[in-house]
């Protein structure tokens, strides 16, 4: 089949290039891990903690917090700087511990833990994970060695111990929300992260790999194909079909790199995989049409890395689209890029299946349609002329 | 095998807007024949090519492959041309072999035949021991090789070769000089453009001489040679009565002009090797002694010179 074997020297042309492997395999990874870390990622498990410094309760909780390593706890000195920190998504949630807890507990009062999270995010885990390490500082075992630590005289530790053990009504946990939801539903942003920066590097791909087309264009190594007995239809086929597959190839890297590295869940696989499929079409269209709009591979290259972003930045890849004007987020519709991200929130907010899904992939196959159609009529006219 | 050109071009034709680059170009070449298309730059030999090899719609004008007509929308006529085109075409970061393989499976070759006749080609174009190394890394006489050899693959009846040597080092131009050479004795028929006329008098069984897009004239060497009244030269030192034996050469047929002076006497005659042999029985039938014999024949520059009234060297 000669389409592929046209494919097939396009793949393994752009696989040989270092400065492809750079690009299109290490950076978009590095910069997953970037936005993911700023959010989501590592925030996703971080848990501050306000409390005061050697008070035996608090400690106790802190321990139980950090142990098992579901969650990393920051200290922070105090309750206010702590809710700040949460606004902000530096940390996924807070546990306030008032002062002075133990010497409350030690007076036979009950105390009051505050938990603090986003309404998105990680709260409900968080949470989880809180109300496990503050039932188990309750425990006996925990209230002896605390009082044992205080240096107490055993009588009044054993009735600590005592009270303590008596329910979990000694240390409540009230919950609160502060900050505003910014991903409705979203339960891993570093997921979302992930997701708009797939369909950024997909596209950029595409629109610079067009440099290639263009490239045996000026080889004459095009030229030469059409003295062979090789239709202009097949020769635009081929490139089509090898810009697909370099796409494609990128995409289904970067999902399986994320997940198996970052844990990044990419949601229900046939409804991620036909995403992948839909937009590497859309990538393979434009950059053949890319290729057959400039006569410079460098051109084609540098405008294809501004366009590629400037579309990614419009379609909500760099910025979330749910942070746009209602304007802008019109003008959004415009790219595919909003599209292939809303499938993708789509996967992950509401766990959505492929049907889910239909309007945006019927809206990414009409722009892959149109490119592709474009491109070959254009690419026919270009390979054609001398 | 039957005896019907391999290519037919008649009244080729292709403007470039004002320019009217190929004006009724029209030649033949039959089995085995090498034609060297000779003309400067901008003459109009690869605008003539890209129309034999189905690159470029034509304006007017016919292409005949063994029969079969050639249109930019043919493919089946193209399985008998082996085009090389006159700037290299290959990819430089695949290796010499890859690009053979990628071009013969466009030729439709496959499977064990794929490999073989890529074997063989690297052999014939001398870069077995590189085939492994990428096109770019080559020097510009490997990668000519190289291009050349793409257009072998599929065993052409006609190789279209488009100024091979331009560029090259000697070496390397002696060796695809040489390999057109075998090519040419295995059967093949060759087109060959080339602004080099000692190229052309060395390959081509036929020149055309084509000029502003027109085909001045076409011929062997020595039909174009005479063409424009250009003639061999004969000059003999001899001793002894030099007049009687001038008288006596210029009453024989195929003398156009005699003369004599200092002891030697000159003849331009329609074909030196012809004549050289009688000519010398009568000036030793005069009784002179002959000292020796220098035979000059005119070459393709001087008969281009007359035809279009430019040197071709540029
Ligand atoms: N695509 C083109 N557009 C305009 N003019 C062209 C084109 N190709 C060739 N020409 C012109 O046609 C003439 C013949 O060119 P060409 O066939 O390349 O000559 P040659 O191969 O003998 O050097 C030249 O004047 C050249 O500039
Ligand atoms: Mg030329």
């Amino acid at each position: 089949m000669k389409i592929l074997t046209i494919a097939r020297s396009n793949l393994s042309r752009f696989l040989r290039d270092r400065a492809n492997i750079f690009f299109v395999f290490i950076l978009p990874l590095g910069i997953v891990l970037l936005i993911g870390a700023q959010f989501g990622g590592e925030t996703s498990r971080r848990l501050g903690v306000s409390m005061s410094d050697g008070d035996p309760v608090a400690n106790a909780i802190l321990d139980n917090l950090e142990s098992g390593d579901r969650i990393r706890a920051i200290r922070f000195d105090t309750e206010a700087a702590l809710l700040l920190a949460v606004e902000r998504n530096t940390v996924s949630a807070g546990v306030a511990i008032p002062e002075n807890a133990s010497a409350q507990i030690a007076d036979g009062e009950n105390i009051s833990v505050g938990f603090v999270s986003r309404p998105d995010g990680f709260g409900p885990q968080m949470r989880a994970i809180v109300d496990q390490a503050v039932a188990t500082a309750t425990s006996e075992a925990a209230a002896a060695r605390f009082a044992t630590d205080r240096g107490a005289d055993p009588t009044a530790a054993a009735a600590t111990a005592a009270r303590l053990n008596g329910g979990t009504d000694t240390i409540t946990i009230e919950s609160s929300t502060t900050g505003d939801s910014l991903f409705e539903g979203v339960t891993g942003r570093f997921d979302v992260g992930a997701s708009s920066q797939l369909v950024l590097f997909m596209f950029l791909t595409g629109l610079a790999g067009s440099a290639a087309i263009i490239q045996s264009r000026q080889l004459g190594v095009t030229r030469r194909m059409m003295s062979t007995p090789t239709s202009p239809a097949t020769i635009v086929a081929g490139e089509a079909l090898g810009r697909f597959m370099v796409v494609l190839v990128q995409g289904l890297y970067i999902v399986a790199a994320t997940a198996l590295l970052f844990g990044v869940s990419w949601g229900d696989p046939l409804g991620a995989a036909s995403i992948i499929l839909a937009f590497s079409a859309v990538g393979a269209g434009a950059a053949l049409l890319f290729g057959t709009l400039f006569k410079n591979d460098q051109q084609a290259g540098s405008v294809g890395v501004i366009a590629g972003l400037g579309l990614a930045a419009i379609g909500g890849s760099m910025l979330p689209i749910e942070l746009f004007s209602d304007t802008m987020r019109q003008i959004a519709k415009f790219t595919p890029h909003a599209w292939a991200n809303e499938a993708f929130a789509e996967l992950f907010r509401r766990n959505g299946t492929i049907t889910d899904i239909g309007p945006q992939l019927g809206v990414l196959a009409i722009f892959a349609i149109v490119l592709l159609a474009l491109a070959t009529w254009r690419m026919r006219k270009v390979i054609t002329a001398q | 095998m039957t005896d019907r050109p391999v290519l037919e071009a008649t009244d080729l034709d292709k403007r470039f807007g004002d320019l009217h680059a190929v004006r009724g170009v029209s030649f033949h070449i039959d089995p085995g024949e090498t034609y060297g298309l000779l003309g400067p730059n901008g003459a109009g030999k690869t605008t003539t090519i890209a129309m034999v090899g189905g690159l470029l719609e034509r304006d007017g004008g016919q292409v005949l492959i063994e029969g079969e007509p050639m249109t930019v929308r043919t493919l089946d006529p193209r399985r008998k041309i082996g085009l090389v085109p006159q700037d290299l075409a290959i990819y430089p970061d695949l290796t010499a072999r890859e690009n053979l393989t990628f071009f013969a499976r466009l030729y439709e070759i496959s499977g064990q035949q794929l490999k073989d006749r890529v074997a063989k080609v690297l052999e014939v174009i001398g870069l077995t021991d590189r085939a492994d190394d990428r096109a770019g890394e080559f020097s510009g006489g490997m990668k000519r090789r190289l291009n050349i050899g793409i257009g072998l693959l599929h065993q052409p009846r006609l190789l279209i070769l488009d100024e091979p040597t331009v560029g090259v080092d000697p070496q390397s131009r002696n060796a695809i000089l040489e390999s057109v050479e075998a090519l040419s004795s295995d059967g093949i028929a060759v087109l060959y453009t080339t602004h080099y006329m000692e190229e052309a008098e060395r390959l081509a069984t036929r020149v055309g001489i084509i000029d502003q897009g027109e085909i001045k004239a076409e011929g062997t060497r020595r039909q174009l040679v005479q063409m424009v009244g250009e003639r061999d030269r004969i000059s003999i030192t001899a001793n002894g009565p030099l007049e009687s034996a001038v008288t006596d050469l210029r009453g024989m047929s195929g003398v156009e002009e005699a003369g004599a002076s200092d002891g030697q006497i000159t003849l331009l005659v329609r074909d030196a090797s012809e004549l050289l042999a009688k000519a010398l029985e009568t000036v030793t039938n005069t009784g002179a002694s002959v000292s020796s014999v220098a035979v000059e024949e005119p070459d393709l520059e001087a008969a281009f010179l007359h035809l279009t009234g430019k040197a071709l060297r540029d």
